[in-house]
């Protein structure tokens, strides 16, 4: 599905990522973890498209070279990004963003766009899955929203649109074990054969709840080490000094 | 140009029915105006938007007589959206009044007045309406009567008016505990001219006004609106300008709290391109106790437009317990743009809370990334984000059917 080869990733000449290489594919589950500034957060948003990096090497996604593509365009092939920080959009509510996006996702497709009923009957149901107070959806989007909530309607937009590869990014921090439980249903939930995902993170936790099939180790732009879901723990008891 | 205009004042003269009083109120406003002119950047509050130079480079040969005849065409933009009386101005003169909605003991029109009012030595603009006003319309709404549905001033303009300064004056008199909604909307067909409105309104105590206007339809006049509010004990007005269609516009309101527990909202939207060049000037006065007033103005500018926001909350000595609130924001889409915000407060009372704030900046490109990486195309993030800015000041009306008009107005469907 996603295969990277010696990503090199600069901001203002400043190296970030120094040959990254990951191959994943359909149905897996990766975990990247590392220390702060090992360069997760630039990969995760140079996937997803962001603008203000020089990339080299290359990223295939089904035989297409990723990097050629917009960023819509990459949303519209099924590559989602659950943000680190999601932004507050003032004045954009959040039920018309979603029928928006999903919408323009469908039509990419050529697949027939939903109108406000079926649109809401889905929305109801997704965020009954993920115990998702619906009243918070008229409100603008993620403006007032707790840390938490974010995060949430992150997961909720995932499952409304269903990508094929999903990339979290630090999905888990800042949130409390309840909601951690309710976030990991919602990915689990999305696994399947077809369906992939990035799971970025600093700590083992929520790697208890989403097991990946792969643990990935990145220090100084580089993976180090990448082994089973036992890596995760021998992270966790170790550190990653012993690493780097 | 002052020429132009005393013989264009003589022939108004001579094809009216003026009273003798009348036309020694409007000499003495001419003689104002021609020793005034039309203001220029000289002067304070016409620095960002010089009116003169504006029109002479956008008119030539103004002409102060205005005898375009109108074609009464069938082709009249009136809002189909929901039931509401009407006055319709076309090209300045009165073609059509329907208040069937209402009781007709309980609210007055006339527009046949032999005008005579207080000269107004400070601006000249409104001395030029008060000498060369074709028509005069007062609106009175009786005591205790709240209208069934809200009244409709549409300012129709044709093809045939052109290099024409028009000269309206509407006054609005809401007596005590009444209660009127009012939309002023424009439907311009026409080019290059001069319009200058002044409008009165007269808000007695326990009433409440509600008056939204709408400028949206592309084209090249230029206009000054003049609206003078005063405010009676424990009344509300409820203002929203809608500014976005004319090359220039200068929406100037003065606001007067004179009765306790008054309150004053003035909120607007101004979305601008091309070389199109608006401006909200406000002055509240705050001038009894326990007064309140606020302002939320949106700005968004492309291509090569400007926007001016200059808003004043004046606070007397006696108005204690004042609560003034202003915000301005700016959206620039374009380094060719220009906004000028000059928030002003002026308080002489010492138990009041008064704030402002001005901002203006870019479209934020994290949002844009955040929106695009949900499948949206690059121009409808943008557009999703500069509907979502300008909501904020459009969620202020109070009125959800005239709030919907706007929100179709504008293009947001949800």
């Amino acid at each position: 599905m996603l295969t990277v080869k010696d990503l090199k990733v600069k901001i203002d000449n400043k190296e970030i990522l120094k040959g990254l290489n990951l191959e994943i594919k359909p149905g897996e589950v990766h975990a990247i973890m590392g220390p702060n500034g090992s360069g997760k957060s630039t990969l995760s948003n140079v996937l997803s498209g962001k603008k203000g990096y020089t990339v080299t090497g290359e990223v295939k996604y089904f035989n297409e070279n990723l990097l050629d593509l917009e960023i819509e365009e990459r949303a519209h092939k099924g590559i989602f990004l659950a943000f680190q920080y999601p932004l507050e959009i003032p004045g954009v509510n959040t039920n018309i963003f979603l029928k928006t996006s999903l919408n323009a996702i469908k039509k990419a497709k050529g697949e027939k766009v939903l109108d406000a009923i079926e649109f809401l009957k889905l929305v109801k149901q997704k965020a009954a899955e993920l115990k998702f107070d619906e009243k918070i959806l008229s409100r603008q989007l993620n403006v007032g929203f707790s840390g938490g909530e974010k995060k949430k309607n992150e997961i909720l937009q995932m499952s409304i649109l269903n990508p094929k590869l999903s990339i979290l990014d630090e999905t888990d921090s800042g949130l409390d074990i309840d909601a951690l439980k309710v976030v990991s249903e919602g990915v689990n939930a999305l696994r399947s054969k077809d369906n992939s995902f990035l799971i970025i993170t600093h700590y083992q936790r929520l790697l208890n709840y989403i097991k990946p099939d792969f643990v990935h180790v990145l220090i100084n732009g580089q993976i180090v080490k990448s082994g089973g879901s036992e890596l995760a723990l021998e992270l966790e008891s170790k550190g990653y000094e012993t690493l780097s | 140009m002052i020429e132009q205009l005393k013989i264009d004042f003589n022939k108004i003269e001579e094809n009216s029915k003026f009273s003798e009083d009348n036309i020694k109120f409007r000499k003495k406003n001419l003689q104002h105006f021609v020793e005034k002119g039309f203001p220029n950047k000289r002067i304070e509050d016409w620095k960002f938007s010089d009116l003169n130079q504006i029109i002479s480079s956008n008119i030539s040969n103004l002409s102060f007589f205005n005898d375009k005849e109108f074609k009464d065409s069938e082709q009249i933009y009136l809002i189909d959206k929901f039931e509401h009386n009407k006055i319709i101005f076309i090209n300045g003169v009165i073609s059509k009044i329907d208040i069937k909605h209402e009781d007709g003991k309980k609210i007055i029109i006339n527009n046949d007045l032999d005008f005579i009012g207080n000269s107004n030595e400070i601006n000249p603009l409104v001395s030029l309406n008060n000498a060369l006003a074709n028509t005069y319309t007062c609106v009175t709404v009786k005591e205790n009567y709240s209208l069934n549905k809200p009244l409709i001033i549409y300012n129709i303009t044709t093809e045939e008016l052109q290099s024409t300064a028009l000269n309206l004056r509407i006054d609005i008199k809401l007596e005590r505990n009444s209660n009127l909604k009012l939309v002023t909307i424009f439907d311009d067909n026409s080019q290059q001219n001069f319009i200058n409105i002044n409008q009165n309104f007269d808000i007695a105590q326990d009433a409440i006004l509600k008056s939204y206007k709408i400028d949206h339809k592309a084209n090249s006049n230029i206009k000054y609106f003049y609206n003078n509010i005063n405010l009676a004990k424990n009344s509300i007005s409820e203002n929203f300008i809608f500014s976005t269609g004319s090359k220039f516009i200068k929406n100037e309101v003065n606001c007067n709290l004179n009765g306790q527990y008054s309150s004053a909202f003035i909120n607007g939207v101004i979305n601008l391109n091309n070389s199109q060049h608006h401006e909200i000037k406000t002055n509240i006065n705050h001038l009894a106790e326990n007064t309140k007033s606020y302002q939320l103005i949106k700005t968004v500018l492309n291509d090569k437009s400007k926007g001016v926001y200059q808003g004043k909350i004046y606070v007397d000595a006696k108005a204690q317990k004042t609560n003034g609130y202003q915000l301005s924001k700016a959206l620039l889409l374009n380094k060719d743009t220009e906004f000028d915000g000059k928030p002003e407060l002026e308080i002489y009372a010492d138990d009041v809370k008064c704030s402002h704030g001005s901002t203006s900046g870019h479209l934020d490109e994290d949002s844009i990334f955040y929106l695009m990486s949900r499948g949206l195309s690059h121009q409808q993030s943008k557009e999703l984000l500069i509907n979502g800015f300008l909501m904020d000041a459009v969620e202020k009306i109070t009125d959800l059917e005239i709030k919907d008009l706007i929100k179709d107005i504008m293009g947001i469907k949800e």
